[in-house]
């Protein structure tokens, strides 16, 4: 009997999916500044949030509260000329754009935007507000969006902030549902962008 | 066997579309039978006759209902009633009465019609389609498959063959009798599709459409993706295929008979309604083109603006070229954006984002005090703008 269910746990194991086996959450505590996205960009949050062991590419990281579809924050770090701002998994077909020579800060929103769209396969992302920012000491470009994905009626929120030194880009967005969620946690997501520096 | 049939449908949907899958030769080319005597399709009081297609008709509805409440969906009343004005136009005022049209915001060449009367055209469509008989063209061909009963079809043959393929291969002597019971599916697809465009023709010869813009909605297609090859400096996907596992007839062979077609049913010469075109989509083209333009193919944008211009290059025409290029920011794209935006101002632009594009390109030629001067003049013209915060620190910061 117990060789039995020790063969059914077996089958359960090997049939699940990979990845999320392998996907971890670890916390971040409040108050301890922290580097983010394996680069210089750091930020103190001011609330405890979860950091994904998935990076969708090598210089970002993903943070939640309450898994990414409720709250999402994204870093990237040290993006530099000729790389993408999320992984491009049809690179054939229908390849992101990739930060080129001589950006500057109004080029950002349009490089969010249009990666966006691609990524998300979606014409729905509106770019609502841009506005001069500080990173740190740093010229930065804060700006707000919405979006909704094909099939969804689900419209979700976000703002972003991203900033340029020497061609080469440190981005924080955060993207929630519109309705109650991105209220919700915009005061944590504006900490964390607040404390950021690079 | 409901999981089956359900992920078959699935499976179908995805057959019966219009979009290019790229194909090379047809060779298996099995008779495609032909099921018992269906009523056409087109009578309002059309209801579906068996269990197949009751299921079909059921897993449709819910498409249909997850679309209408989707955001990507076109609700502006001019645009669906010219749409529906072609539409009608071709199949007469009762046939289409039934349809239910759903244009989508997507910037995808593809239209569909699902096999309850739903048809979805593509944002992306109309940006392509440079008339009105080549949007009749592909409307036609789509009525064809709803009228004649394809999706149903299809479905019978997918249920059939399957289970037939699964039983060989898992009697362990079939694997290859299964393969080519699969490619013989595919084959019977792209049979429909043929029998599709020349309904489509005859409809759009009996409507009074030029019939020579059918074909040539698939030269153009060619060459668009000869032109997103070039720019990319890859292979054009124009020739890519499925082989025998594609849905679609290859679009080389598609432009021949279509061609061929148009000989021999040429409907009215030079009746393309190019001006209703025109007029109809003169509001939408810029939002249309806005998509295509983020989406990081230089070289397909370039081709449709091109093809836009036909008519002459408007204001709105070069401010797009301008911000196509602005944005690729290779080489000397700046340069040529700046000119393009000056050209824009020069026809009499008005819109205020050729002042903002112009300022930026002039800001990263090095022009400064030029720039600061155009971006001045965006934050004039559109004071209500919604970057107008960072636009107002770039044109102070040059001072």
């Amino acid at each position: 009997m117990k060789k039995r269910n020790l063969l059914l746990a077996a089958l359960v194991l090997a049939s699940l999916p990979a990845a999320p086996a392998l996907a971890g959450w670890k916390l971040v505590p409040h108050a301890k500044p922290i580097a983010v996205a394996k680069g210089t960009l750091t930020v103190t949050p001011d609330a405890d949030w979860n950091r994904w062991s998935v990076r969708p590419i090598k210089k970002g990281e993903v943070w939640t509260l309450d898994g990414t579809g409720l709250n999402e924050v994204y870093f990237v770090s040290g993006l530099i000329v000729g790389e993408t701002l999320y992984r491009d998994a049809d690179k054939k077909n229908r390849p992101l754009p990739t930060l080129t020579k001589g950006m500057t800060l109004t080029d950002i929103p349009e490089f969010f935007e249009s990666s966006n769209r691609i990524a998300l396969n979606t014409s729905l992302f509106t770019v609502t507000g841009v506005e001069p920012a500080k990173m740190g000491e740093r010229d930065a470009v804060k700006f707000n969006y919405e979006y909704a994905v094909e099939g969804s009626p689900l419209k979700r929120r976000g703002m972003a902030i991203g900033s340029l030194s020497g061609g080469v880009l440190y981005l924080i967005s955060y993207t929630a549902p519109a309705t109650h969620f991105y209220e919700q946690n915009r005061a944590k997501a504006e900490a964390i962008m607040a404390s950021a520096h690079y | 066997m409901a999981l089956l049939a359900r992920s078959l449908r699935i499976v179908l949907a995805a057959l019966l579309v219009i979009q290019p899958v790229l194909v090379e030769t047809a060779r298996a080319q099995e008779a495609a039978a032909q099921p018992a005597a269906l009523p056409v399709a087109e009578e309002e009081t059309y209801k579906p006759v068996d269990k197949d297609e009751r299921g079909l008709w059921m897993d449709t509805e819910e498409g249909e209902r997850q679309l209408k409440a989707s955001q990507q969906v076109i609700r502006d009343p001019a645009l669906n009633a010219y749409v529906r004005k072609v539409l009608c136009n071709l199949v007469g005022q009762g046939k289409c009465t039934s349809i239910r049209l759903y244009i989508v915001r997507t910037p995808d060449f593809n239209a569909s019609m699902a096999v309850n009367g739903a048809m979805v055209v593509y944002s992306g469509l109309l940006l392509r389609t440079q008339n009105e008989a080549q949007l009749a063209a592909v409307l036609g061909h789509e009525y064809t498959h709803f009228a004649g009963h394809h999706g149903l079809r299809m479905f019978r043959q997918v249920k059939e063959k399957s289970a037939a393929a699964a039983w060989l291969a898992f009697t362990g002597i079939g694997l290859i009798a299964s393969f080519s019971m699969a490619a013989s599916l595919f084959s019977y697809s792209r049979d429909m599709e043929r029998e599709a465009d020349s309904g489509g023709l005859a409809l759009m010869a009996a409507a009074g459409y030029d019939t020579r813009e059918a074909s040539k909605v698939w030269e153009q297609l060619r060459a668009e993706m000869d032109a997103t090859a070039a720019v990319r400096n890859t292979k054009s996907r124009k020739d890519k295929n499925g082989g025998i596992f594609a849905t679609h007839p290859p679009t080389a062979e598609r432009v021949t008979n279509l061609a061929q077609m148009a000989t021999a049913n040429p409907g009215v010469a030079g009746a393309t309604g190019l001006d209703s075109y025109s007029a109809a989509m003169g509001h939408w083209w810029p939002v249309f083109f806005d998509d295509q333009l983020k989406r990081n193919d230089l070289g397909a944008s370039d081709y449709l603006l091109a093809a836009l211009a036909q008519q002459g290059w408007s204001p709105w025409l070069l401010y797009a070229r301008g911000e196509l290029y602005r944005r690729r920011a290779l080489g000397n794209d700046i340069a040529d954006a700046e000119k393009f935006y000056s050209q824009g101002i020069e026809a009499g632009g008005e819109l205020p984002e050729l002042w903002r594009g112009r300022g930026l390109a002039r800001l990263k030629l090095e022009r400064p005090e030029d720039g600061k001067t155009d971006l001045n003049e965006y934050l004039r013209r559109s004071p209500d703008a919604v970057d107008k915060a960072m636009i107002a620190m770039m044109a102070g910061e040059t001072r």
